[in-house]
């Protein structure tokens, strides 16, 4: 079951901000729900872990992360991912991300990627894939900004000219999701169908 | 009650609308099933199964899962080899392994087998068997199998040029198989005046029986005996199997199909699961229960079709058919376990001629392997009929809209005639009869073909009209009853079929068959053909199927081949009795035989109607007073190898009308004429009918098991599968006419699986008239909305 996903998503937060951390492959995982980096092997490659909860599918991932490129210059990563579970489900990800500045010290984070996923959550997600993948993301970037926003909190409030400086800013962030929750999840899933039937883009 | 006629109508034999016999205990719940054994001291079996298609195992941890309170084994390819039985025969002379070896070849393989106390535990503890795998390049597409640089797929086959039927060109190829006249076909091609040529393919679907596959396997060490309860449709040739897998005598072996809920081709095979249950039982002495569920079902166990198939008529200018080539991939999956007589690798596939007298035609079917589970059964059909019938028929289809003929004419104008019967097609079947012009204008007649073509028409020319109407017609004739045995067998054994009789003392009789009802109601059935032959009333006539220590042998229940097969063993064994009870009958009226004639249930002194024996006195008579020099009883068994197969033949009639905004299609009607020869009962029939046809629509319309390029399947549980229910279901149209085959002993053709076999191309028929007018000359199945809605689009028809 092969997904390739392209997404962008608007940070609120600054590009140097943003790129501290997705030119970090330990904090960028902290991002994902559910993910921990547990080992840096060399430069270059990690071992990680994720758990993912999807309807009648649980999986623990086990895997291992290369890093492919790092371009300082054009605010770009390229990994490389792939895991298996013990109970039968692999995935591997091939993913480029990229950092864009936006207007009014905002930063787009574009990021292309090819899942691949078998075993039993290619078999019983399958029609689910696409959707779970952009919930999944969606969680990862509302996580990435929170982190962003947190570094940065004195950029992020400055453009508002007259308002008094934020520092307070990392306080009012929400907690940042940590677990991939399937309820979530399956919720989202739903109130998105329903939007999708009215016409509203979810 | 004297009356002949009052009399016979009493028997309720053949042409009575007996009520089924089993029908009591199943809708009371009182079925006796595989699930429903239990055994004291019984283990319960559950399977590790690959989340890979194709990939090579690196290491296999059973700790965990040994460690868990209740797991008394796992179970192993390693753990098999020293038995040799971690890799069995298939019936199609290939091997396939019951645990994987080294490699996993398809998702849902069977890898390890975990024994335990009870079932929860085996279902826990399959999840704690670590298996590290390295994944190896997926192969799904046939054509690309065959590629010269694809991914090796059976490495056990490394060097083996030669398979089981003729040379391999191909590391991924298994056979091909040629019938017919290739040189005058080609020649036919070359001068005809019009050719059509089409790719049709039958996607891969599978029989999804309600009851999954499972056994009961009970090893007593002391006695070295092998009682195996099973789901299967051919309970002696698994005996046969078994005792040459396990070493055990035959005589030892024991294998009890109880009542089987549905096989249509899913229970023929031998699957891992039975033989990994049946040595654990061996190994630990204790009985071991494994049942699949519904997934597994879908997944690992036979499916059916997966034809890919290249098909081409030659007609002159008005429309008479030259030639057919026919050149077809299909694709068999990670091992050849098709379920076909020996030398058939594909099966009955060239009766592809159909109804037609076509002087010219040549087939070629190429067996390929790919990451996908085993299979290639008959899915409610005889041997590939299916997919020979679909062909034909969409060819018809696709010719007769090339010459701007309507489908009922071109088919007239092919038929093979009535006066033709016997007649030999260009593929070398011998057709026993058939009457097809009377058919198809029975049918035409019944549903006002031509007002459906005015309405249909006048449809077409108004641009408001919702929906499109589509018609079709179809003009089958299927090959059952296999079968003759010096052309049929099964690993070595010919395809004959059996039955034994016995009269008891006081009258009423027991008949014990080599074949298995799932469904059909042969504890019906069987008994009132011998209630016709004998005279016995069919109420007190016991049938017993599926236990090989009393059945006569016999090569089991598919392909339609009960009544062909063994109904005529029936009637035989029937004649046997009947000849001495004749003997016995002259001795009690002191005449000779020929003075006698018979009546209903009587031998009567021909011109004396006083002075009669009915055969209730004659079984008495049998046991206490038999002539002198006459062995006492009244019993007889018959094995019948028909002299050839027989070819029941029907017309169905089609018309859908598809939302031209959604693409949902309605069934409007259905009308399905069927001529089956001598008609034993005509609400069984019915009943067989009405089953095949929804299983035909389930097929046409929604049935798909598909796979992504991992060889992930998707869609094998009924979130996705489709069964339809009373609520999908259409309304089902039937008639019948009856031509009798001439080679068997009571006329009887077989009928439970034309309805599937015609009905698959009669509604792709329907699908495609509806577009036919927009240049469309075919659509492959399934014809779900989705997909009729994306050709609505394409042809401008809806946003």
């Amino acid at each position: 079951m092969q997904v390739t996903l392209d997404k962008n998503y608007p940070i609120k937060a600054p590009l140097a901000a943003c790129w501290s951390i997705l030119s970090d492959v330990t904090d960028l995982a902290t991002c994902m729900p559910g993910a921990a980096i547990t080992e840096k092997t060399d430069e270059t490659h990690y071992k990680g872990s994720v758990k993912v909860k999807v309807g009648p599918a649980t999986a623990a991932f086990a895997g291992e992360i290369e890093l492919l490129g790092l371009d300082a210059g054009a605010y770009t990563i390229k990994l490389m991912g792939k895991g298996s579970d013990k109970g039968g489900s692999s995935a591997s990800m091939e993913l480029t991300a990229t950092l864009q500045e936006g207007p009014d010290g905002t930063t787009n984070l574009i990021g292309k990627a090819d899942v691949i996923v078998n075993g039993k959550f290619a078999q019983f997600g399958g029609r689910m894939m696409t959707s779970v993948s952009d919930m999944i993301l969606a969680q990862f970037a509302g996580n990435f900004e929170i982190k962003a926003m947190a570094l940065a909190p004195a950029v992020s409030a400055a453009p508002a000219a007259g308002e008094p400086a934020a520092a307070s800013a990392p306080v009012a962030a929400p907690a940042a999701v940590t677990e991939l929750n399937g309820l979530a999840i399956a919720w989202m899933l739903i109130k998105n169908f329903f939007g999708g039937l009215f016409g509203k883009k979810a | 009650m004297n009356a002949p006629l009052d009399r016979k109508a009493a028997l309720q034999g053949m042409g009575d609308s007996r009520l089924r016999k089993e029908d009591a205990r199943f809708i009371q719940g009182k079925g006796n099933y595989v699930d429903d054994v239990k055994m004291p001291g019984m283990l319960h079996m559950d399977i590790v199964r690959s989340p890979l298609a194709h990939a090579r195992i690196k290491s296999i941890n059973k700790e965990r899962a040994l460690a868990i309170p209740g797991v008394i084994a796992v179970l192993t390819a390693e753990d098999l080899k020293p038995l040799k039985l971690h890799w069995m025969p298939t019936l199609a002379g290939d091997v396939a392994a019951v645990l994987a070896d080294e490699k996993v070849h398809f998702q849902m393989q069977e890898v390890a087998i975990v024994i335990a106390e009870d079932r929860y535990i085996a279902a826990d503890a399959i999840e704690a068997v670590e298996i590290e795998y390295e994944e190896l390049p997926v192969v799904i597409d046939p054509f690309k199998a065959l590629l010269p640089d694809a991914p090796v797929l059976r490495e056990d086959l490394a060097g083996k040029t030669e398979g089981a039927h003729g040379k391999r060109e191909h590391h991924n190829h298994i056979f091909t198989w040629d019938a017919g006249d290739k040189e005058a076909t080609d020649l036919a091609f070359k001068n005809a005046d019009v050719t059509v040529q089409e790719n049709l393919l039958y996607p891969r679907v599978h029989p999804c029986p309600l009851e999954t596959c499972g056994c009961v396997a009970s090893f007593d060490p002391i006695r070295g005996e092998l009682t195996t309860y099973i789901t299967s449709q051919a309970p002696h040739v698994v005996r046969t199997v078994v005792s040459m897998l396990s070493g055990i005598p035959e005589s030892k072996v024991r294998i009890i199909s109880p009542d089987i809920g549905g096989g249509f081709g899913n229970k023929v095979g031998i699957y891992p699961g039975y033989v990994c249950a049946i040595v654990a039982s061996i190994v630990l002495g204790r009985p071991v229960k494994w049942v699949e569920d519904r997934i597994e079902n879908l997944s690992s166990t036979a499916f059916a079709r997966d034809y890919h198939m290249d098909g081409e008529l030659a007609a002159t200018a008005d429309g008479k058919i030259q030639a057919l080539r026919v050149n077809v991939i299909a694709d068999h999956g990670a091992f050849d376990a098709c379920a076909d007589p020996t030398k058939f690798p594909a099966g009955m596939f060239h009766i592809c001629s159909g109804s037609y007298d076509i002087p010219a035609a040549h087939c070629s079917v190429k067996g390929v392997y790919t990451n996908k589970a085993p299979g290639g059964v008959s899915y409610r059909c005889s041997f590939r009929v299916t997919e020979a019938v679909y062909l034909v028929e969409r060819m018809v289809d696709v010719l007769a809209q090339k010459l701007g003929m309507d489908k009922a004419e071109i088919r007239r104008k092919n038929f093979i005639k009535k006066e033709q019967f016997p007649y030999t097609s260009a593929f070398g079947f011998e057709y026993d009869s058939g009457d097809y012009h009377t058919a198809l204008e029975q049918v035409l007649d019944a549903v006002d073909y031509k007002a459906l073509r005015a309405e249909q028409a006048a449809k077409r020319a108004d641009p408001n009209s919702s929906t499109l109407m589509g018609i079709g017609l179809v003009t089958f004739t299927e090959v059952v009853g296999a079968g003759p045995s010096k052309i049929c067998d099964i690993l070595g054994v010919g395809m004959f079929d059996s039955c034994e009789i016995r009269i008891h003392p006081t009258g009423s009789a027991i008949a014990r068959m080599g074949t298995i009802t799932q469904g059909q109601g042969h504890q019906t059935t069987y008994a009132q053909i011998i209630a016709t032959e004998l005279g016995i009333a069919s109420e007190v006539i016991q049938i017993e199927e599926g236990d090989t220590n009393t059945a006569p042998y016999g090569l089991g229940t598919y392909g339609s081949r009960s009544t062909p097969v063994a109904g005529a063993a029936i009637a035989l064994a029937a004649r046997k009795i009947h000849a001495k009870a004749k003997k016995i009958a002259a001795h009690l009226l002191e005449v000779g035989e020929n003075d006698l004639e018979w009546e209903v249930d009587r031998f009567k002194v021909k011109g004396d109607g006083e002075k009669f024996k009915t055969m209730t006195e004659i079984a008495w008579a049998a046991y206490n007073q038999p002539p002198a020099g006459m062995e006492p009883g009244l019993e007889a068994v018959h094995y019948y190898d028909p002299p050839n197969f027989t070819f029941p033949f029907g017309i169905y009639l089609c018309v859908v009308d598809i939302d031209k905004g959604t693409g949902e299609t309605k069934i409007r009607r259905f009308y399905a004429l069927d001529d089956c020869g001598t008609r034993i009962n005509p609400m069984i029939i019915e009943g067989q009918i009405h089953g095949g046809l929804t299983e035909g629509f389930a097929v046409a319309m929604g049935q798909l098991l598909s796979f992504d390029e991992q060889g992930n399947i998707q869609g094998n549980s009924l979130m996705d599968y489709f069964l339809p229910t009373s609520v999908e279901t259409p309304h089902w149209e039937t008639d019948y006419t009856v031509t009798p085959s001439p080679h068997h002993p009571i006329g009887a053709k077989g009928v439970a699986e034309s309805p599937h076999v015609g009905s698959i191309p009669t509604f792709t028929s329907a699908m495609v008239d509806a577009f036919a007018h927009l240049g469309v000359t075919h659509l492959d199945m399934p014809h779900t909305s989705y997909r009729i809605w994306k050709t609505l689009k394409a042809h401008g028809l809806t946003k």
